[in-house]
């Protein structure tokens, strides 16, 4: 585990260093920094925009450690992983932090050693779709070879190592004459995914079943942890058309219907973290942030993910708003002589009410 | 005392019409003006109009009022003795007084409704009235012996017609714990009557006014709500259909989540299938089970907030054993 760079605010002057795995309820405000090997290799995709030029500009990751990461990090300290996979819903009002603290989460599991499925946007599965293609395997269903193979290519980045240790279990026919055997290792599953991209809808199915499969076993080398932005993308509706003009459901995407049985809690040995968002949704109203509104009581998602743990993530709190706001001063992104004053800051807490991200957008050049 | 500067006063008498025109020098003549007093060749024969005391400085102050207003009347400033403004401020100012002002005098006003006037309508109206029964002395006491409560509206005006037409409509009030009905009845006859029904003050209003006559709206609310007790009580055959979108609340048994739940557990105890009737029993039994049991139903009958929502994390806390 390497150890970070911690950013503290004005009671502790001098930054020291605490490991990733050791962060506590008292680092809650303060800051620390990811390496940037780590950020290459487990977030190809997953980061917020505005987050990732934020990297750009300061050349640093920062995170801030708060308290519903902290929570869910110390669940999965004490789990027992014999038992099914427990899953944890972070929910909260646009911008607050919610993607933040999923990927200060799977930063944690990454440190460990755990395999990362990470789905960045479920959002993205259900809309803006260019290609669709009618499945192979099962004709009523529809495959997405694009979404497909980008999502691929960026697991193949994040868990490399995995990928020549973990063997298939079952025999995968893509054509008549392509096939994969069983006991083949699954970089190689990866590798025909990307290069046929016909099939790498399925190919994408043919993973998550194998990892479901292997986790919980007592002779896997890997815990999994399934990370899913925006959850409800799953049980919501789509804008994709099929050709005759009638909308798509979900359930006839080959992603979504594979994303769905990883959703369920029957395997062990990992966890499933997921976020809920209002933003990327669709016919969703732009108010409603708890589960039951996002999930839908009639579209089943709350009863798939039922029973699960619901983790707030509110706005910032005093402490963070400090924090966050004397990093910046110390970035010199905040230019303006008047921010730097009393009158300055309070009204930066009434333009943004200390949401994190309504604060970066102010705070941001024009 | 006012100073003049050019009054005119137009005194319009009954002019008949059929007269030549050689009369039209009278017509005109029925105009008086009176100039300008401080001129001495006053050339008229100056008909002065004083303006007297405003009737306001002489009210004493324990006066009658309902023989000031005995009636409905537009508002004279000069006898209500009270120094009311109303208007759009002039610049720089506030708005303008009572005196000669519009807008006083286009709003309805209810000086002839003062509670002095009101009591005077009470003792005249009392010799028509009979006594309130002693015994019916709190309204829980009216609402246990008298639960249907009936009301109109009767109409008085002078016009070409006596008749109102909105005289014909009836509503009637009654709370629906006060009728006899059992769970699945209550459940029916809320179905029935749809938007009628009040939830938060439980009371079941119906409104008729198809009939032209107050009496025929009347007998045909009391028979609707005959009609609707009965029907409610009744089964059909087709009730046994009722799907859980149907279900007004939410209940745990044979839900999705009592599948989920029992699943999970029985997954992390490791227990076998064999004894799954009795298992599943006692897994039900726990104390944890039941707890998450209660989130669950709060959480979808009542909707989420915070407090549901945090409730439903340590139930499923508890029951996972984190």
């Amino acid at each position: 585990m390497a150890l970070q760079r911690i950013f503290g605010f004005s009671t502790q002057p001098l930054p020291f260093s605490v490991a990733q795995a050791s962060q506590t309820e008292n680092h809650i405000g303060q800051f620390y920094t990811v390496p940037a090997s780590h950020i290459h290799t487990l977030f190809p995709h997953g980061l917020p925009l505005r987050y990732q030029q934020q990297i750009k500009t300061f050349n640093e990751a920062c995170v801030m450690i708060r308290q519903p990461a902290l929570e869910v990090i110390s669940y999965l300290k004490q789990t027992d992983y014999n038992k099914p996979a427990l899953r944890y819903i972070f929910y909260g009002t646009n911008g607050s932090g919610k993607t933040m603290s999923l990927c200060h989460t799977i930063h944690f599991c990454y440190t460990q050693g755990w395999l990362v499925l990470h789905i960045p946007d479920a959002h993205r599965w259900v809309k803006n779709c260019k290609e669709l293609l009618q499945s192979s395997f099962n004709s009523a269903r529809f495959d997405q070879p694009l979404q497909a193979t980008e999502w691929l290519r960026n697991f193949r980045i994040t868990n490399e190592s995995f990928l020549t240790k973990i063997k298939t279990k079952h025999r995968y026919v893509w054509t008549k004459r392509e096939f994969t055997e069983e006991g083949s290792l699954l970089g190689e599953l990866v590798d025909q995914g990307i290069s046929r991209v016909k099939s790498s809808s399925d190919v994408v199915g043919a993973v998550m079943k194998e990892l479901r499969l292997q986790s919980g076993q007592s002779d896997a080398a890997f815990r999994l942890v399934v990370a899913v932005d925006g959850v409800n993308a799953l049980w919501g509706r789509s804008t994709i058309k099929k050709e005759d003009k009638t909308a798509v459901d979900p359930d006839e995407l080959t992603l979504i219907h594979n994303a769905r049985k990883l959703m369920k809690n029957d395997w062990n040995g990992g966890a499933i973290i997921t976020t809920l968002s209002q933003t990327g949704s669709l016919y969703s109203p732009k108010l409603s942030y708890r589960p039951q509104e996002l999930l839908g009581q009639v579209k089943r998602g709350f009863d798939c993910m039922d029973p699960f743990i619901p983790v707030s993530v509110p706005n910032y709190s005093e402490k963070e708003f400090e924090s966050c706001y004397l990093y910046y001063i110390d970035r010199h992104w905040l230019q303006h002589p008047q921010s730097h004053t009393e009158e300055g800051k309070k009204e930066l807490i009434f333009l943004s009410n200390r949401n994190p991200w309504m604060l970066d957008k102010i705070c941001a050049f024009l | 005392m006012a100073s003049y500067s050019t009054k005119a006063f137009l005194i319009l008498g009954r002019i008949n019409i059929s007269r030549s025109r050689l009369q039209n020098a009278t017509n005109r003549a029925t105009y008086v003006s009176v100039l300008s007093m401080n001129s001495p060749t006053g050339n008229r024969a100056s008909c002065r109009y004083q303006v007297g005391v405003p009737r306001t400085e002489k009210m004493p102050v324990d006066q009658d009022w309902t023989a000031v207003y005995p009636s409905a009347a537009p508002f004279r400033p000069n006898a209500v003795p009270l120094p009311v403004r109303m208007g759009y401020p002039i610049k720089g100012g506030v708005a303008p007084d009572k005196k000669a002002n519009l807008e006083l005098i286009k709003i309805p006003n209810f000086l002839h409704l003062t509670p002095a006037a009101i009591k005077k309508h009470c003792e005249a109206l009392k010799p028509f009235c009979t006594e309130w029964p002693l015994a019916l002395d709190t309204d829980a006491k009216c609402d246990e012996h008298f639960p249907i409560k009936v009301q109109t509206t009767h109409f008085v005006s002078a016009g070409p017609s006596l008749r109102n037409p909105s005289a014909r409509i009836v509503h009637l009030k009654v709370k629906l714990s006060s009728l006899n009905l059992d769970d699945h009845a209550r459940k029916k006859m809320i179905k029935l009557v749809g938007s009628r029904y009040c939830k938060k003050t439980d009371i079941l209003t119906i409104t008729t006014d198809s009939c032209p006559l107050r009496k025929q709206n009347y007998d045909y609310a009391m028979y609707l709500l005959t009609v609707l007790y009965h029907e409610s009580w009744k089964i059909e055959g087709w009730e046994a259909e009722k799907t859980v979108a149907d279900m007004e609340e939410y209940s745990w048994e044979n839900s999705p989540s009592q599948r989920n739940l029992l699943d999970t557990l029985t997954r992390m105890k490791v227990v076998e299938e064999e004894g799954g009737e009795e298992v599943r029993q006692q897994l039900l039994g726990q104390a944890e089970v039941q707890e998450y049991k209660d989130s669950v139903t709060r959480l979808k009958n009542e909707g989420e907030n915070e407090d549901t929502l945090l409730q439903y994390k340590e139930a499923v806390k508890k029951v996972l054993k984190l």
